[in-house]
């Protein structure tokens, strides 16, 4: 059995009546050792996904799912003090920007302690035994005297690498990390992203990378799942999705890559944006923006299918030129 | 931190000027002669007028009498009172206990009422509790105090019957004062049932002064508390797995404090201002009484003397926050 199982994901807010679906039916899985790389635009439900999975999602949202397990153990219908007990200890988050994720009164040691008080307990100095051996894993220079330093006094990289230890503190079992690296800049990123790695390999942990960096997760990821505005729209191993996209977005998205635009004049461009709660369209979320987009596409929404041992929402899968699949040529609009 | 209280004790020279100013020539603004007024009905003639003049110093140029009193001011002396020909000060000090017990009740009743009402109408914003709190600050807001006052009386002392109308103590008991503070004094009198009549004294003044304050501070922490809660590390603080009370009381609370700290401060102004209504409707022996007694007798050095002091301790007050809110605030405390 699979470490998290989600089934048919949903994540709605807004009336009861006229709800906006921020995300609409998503099932994935993640095991021991795995990395999940979960890509796509903003506003496509990957935080939101995340959020319902780690029980953050507050009323008026609400969250319902066909199964939502960890170690086989169910989330949602589990007391919330319980779930407490797994969230922070055996599935821990990391956030996008690190410097909004410590709270500026308090300093690195007490926050990562706190974490250690309420899980683990112990008394206060094998608490900061191990919140020092933490700083030193994640690779934080000269930890003793971070420990007493303040969040205004470090970096953007240094908070996140803190964020970090705050995060493996109670050796989870699946880690978290929305978009880790965005709000860092470049050399820091790839720093960041081998860190998570080795700490994933080390501690055979699983690992949700969420990001809309394609090439982060084509070297990290063993699966990818795609997302757009709140379902899913393909999801596969990493290699195999790289080599031959079945879903338009996805191979949208690839050509959008800088290296793979070489030789054009422009960056290539998906057209338009990502629907809201009130443009959305009544067929395909993507066919607006879809160049293979036909009526059948405008009128209904696809299902979730399998297309060559993948899961791909669309009605004309692409085969492996990248062509779609079951529609007659010249029907294109 | 010791330069960061030097360069503020530095601003506050200039403002104590500009206090010492402000109240010597307004005060010569309002209509009405000192000397006129300790005559009374019968007046005085002109020989003895001039007398008079002479001996308080109104004979001499206005710019002189300022300085005359500014050089007083810089060695302590506050002046005598033309009424009861006690110096300044010394009436000062003895009155001002009645007064600080009482601020200090108004403050103490404003920050326990108001930021618990505060956080509970930010964690429950939009709801009914949240509704009701803060209408209810918005009225507590709107009230003058004089109006507020009378309707506590009203109900409570006389319709009710459960608290005294004024003063301090019940005239039953009578003991020296040692501190000044009744509740302190009462209680080391050792008479039966002193303390309690003074408790009871106390109640409706402290309500009465503490409710403008209290409306502020607890729209205040709603607001502060609203911001804090939608901040990334409330999120974080959730994701560790913290029970619900903790992430509010100790990661939010705390931040949300801030600007509500300052916010405290300034009402100490405020509650100075509303202990002169509040101490002349319940009889109340504090300075706010005092002053405005000085000012119907147009008692200049009582006048000057007394809101010259208010000034300091407001400026003081206000020292005293900034300096607190470095505690707090670890992002001021270290760029100093």
């Amino acid at each position: 059995m699979a470490l998290l199982e989600v089934k048919n994901l949903t994540v709605e807010f807004g009336s009861e009546d006229k709800p906006f679906r921020a995300v609409d039916s998503v099932s994935y899985s993640v095991d021991r050792g795995e990395v999940l790389g979960i890509v796509g635009e903003s506003g496509s439900g990957k935080s939101v996904s995340s959020l319902a999975v780690m029980g953050l999602i507050d009323f008026p949202g609400r969250v319902s799912a066909d199964s939502l397990t960890f170690d086989g153990q169910d989330l949602l219908t589990m007391p919330a003090k319980r779930r407490r007990e797994i969230t922070g200890k055996d599935i821990a988050m990391i956030f996008q920007d690190p410097m909004s994720a410590l709270n500026p009164c308090f300093t690195v040691e007490a926050q990562i302690m706190e974490a250690l008080k309420v899980h683990e307990g112990g008394n206060k100095k094998q608490r900061r035994e191990r919140t020092l051996e933490l700083l030193n894993q994640v690779g934080i220079p000269d930890p003793k005297s971070r420990m007493t330093a303040y969040p205004h006094q470090l970096s953007g990289g240094m908070s996140q690498r803190i964020v970090i230890a705050m995060a493996i503190a109670c050796k989870p079992r699946l880690l978290i990390a929305d978009e880790p690296t965005t709000a860092l800049d470049v050399t820091i990123q790839a720093q960041i992203i081998d860190l998570l790695l080795k700490l994933q390999e080390d501690s055979d942990m699983g690992l949700i990378l969420i990001t809309h960096d394609l090439a982060l997760v084509s070297e990290a990821a063993n699966r990818i799942q795609v997302m757009y505005a709140g379902q899913l729209f393909e999801s596969g191993p990493a290699d195999s999705i790289f080599a031959a996209p079945r879903h338009p977005y996805t191979q949208a998205l690839l050509e959008a890559l800088p290296e793979r635009s070489e030789g054009h004049d422009r960056l290539r461009t998906i057209p338009g944006v990502v629907p809201g709660q009130y443009d959305r369209p009544a067929g395909c979320l993507l066919a607006p923006r879809c160049r293979y987009a036909n009526e059948s596409c405008v009128k209904a929404r696809p299902e979730v299918s399998d297309f060559n041992g993948r899961d791909v929402r669309c009605f004309y899968p692409l085969n492996d030129q990248g062509q779609p699949t079951g529609m007659a040529t010249g029907e294109t609009v | 931190m010791l330069g960061f209280l030097f360069r503020r004790l530095g601003d506050i020279i200039p403002t104590f000027f500009g206090v010492t100013l402000l109240v010597f020539f307004l005060i010569r603004l309002i209509p009405g002669d000192p000397i006129l007024m300790l005559a009374g009905e019968r007046g005085v003639d002109a020989e003895r007028y001039a007398e008079l003049q002479a001996q308080y110093g109104f004979d001499q140029p206005i710019i002189v009498q300022y300085f005359d009193y500014l050089v007083g001011v810089f060695q302590g002396d506050l002046g005598k009172s033309f009424v009861t020909k006690r110096p300044v000060l010394d009436e000062f000090l003895t009155l001002f206990p009645a007064t600080v017990e009482l601020a200090i009740m108004g403050i103490l009743f404003a920050v326990i009422l108001g930021v618990p009402f505060g956080v509970l109408a930010a964690i429950h914003r939009g709801k009914w509790i949240d509704h009701l709190t803060m209408s209810l600050s918005l009225t507590g807001y709107s009230m003058p105090i004089f109006w507020w006052a009378l309707l506590l009386i009203m109900f409570f002392s006389t319709t009710l019957g459960w608290t005294p109308v004024s003063g301090r103590i019940s005239v039953m008991f009578f003991f020296e004062p040692v501190t000044g503070f009744m509740l302190i004094d009462s209680l080391l009198s050792g008479e039966k049932g002193a303390f309690s009549s003074a408790v009871s004294h106390l109640i409706l003044p402290t309500v009465a002064l503490g409710t403008i304050p209290m409306a502020v501070i607890a729209r205040m922490t709603r607001s502060s508390m609203l911001e804090v809660l939608g901040e990334e590390y409330i999120r974080v603080a959730r994701a560790k797995g913290l029970a619900p009370i903790r992430v509010i009381m100790v990661h939010a609370l705390r931040n949300a404090l801030i600007p509500v700290i300052t916010v405290i401060g300034l009402q100490v102004g405020v509650l100075l201002a509303g202990a002169i209504l509040t101490e002349t409707i319940f009889s109340w022996p504090g300075i706010g009484k005092w002053i405005i007694e000085a000012m119907n007798r147009r008692d200049y050095p009582t006048i000057q003397g007394g809101i010259l002091m208010i000034a300091f301790l407001v400026m003081a007050v206000n020292l005293i926050v900034d300096l607190l809110y470095g505690v707090v605030n670890p992002r001021i405390r270290h760029k100093r």
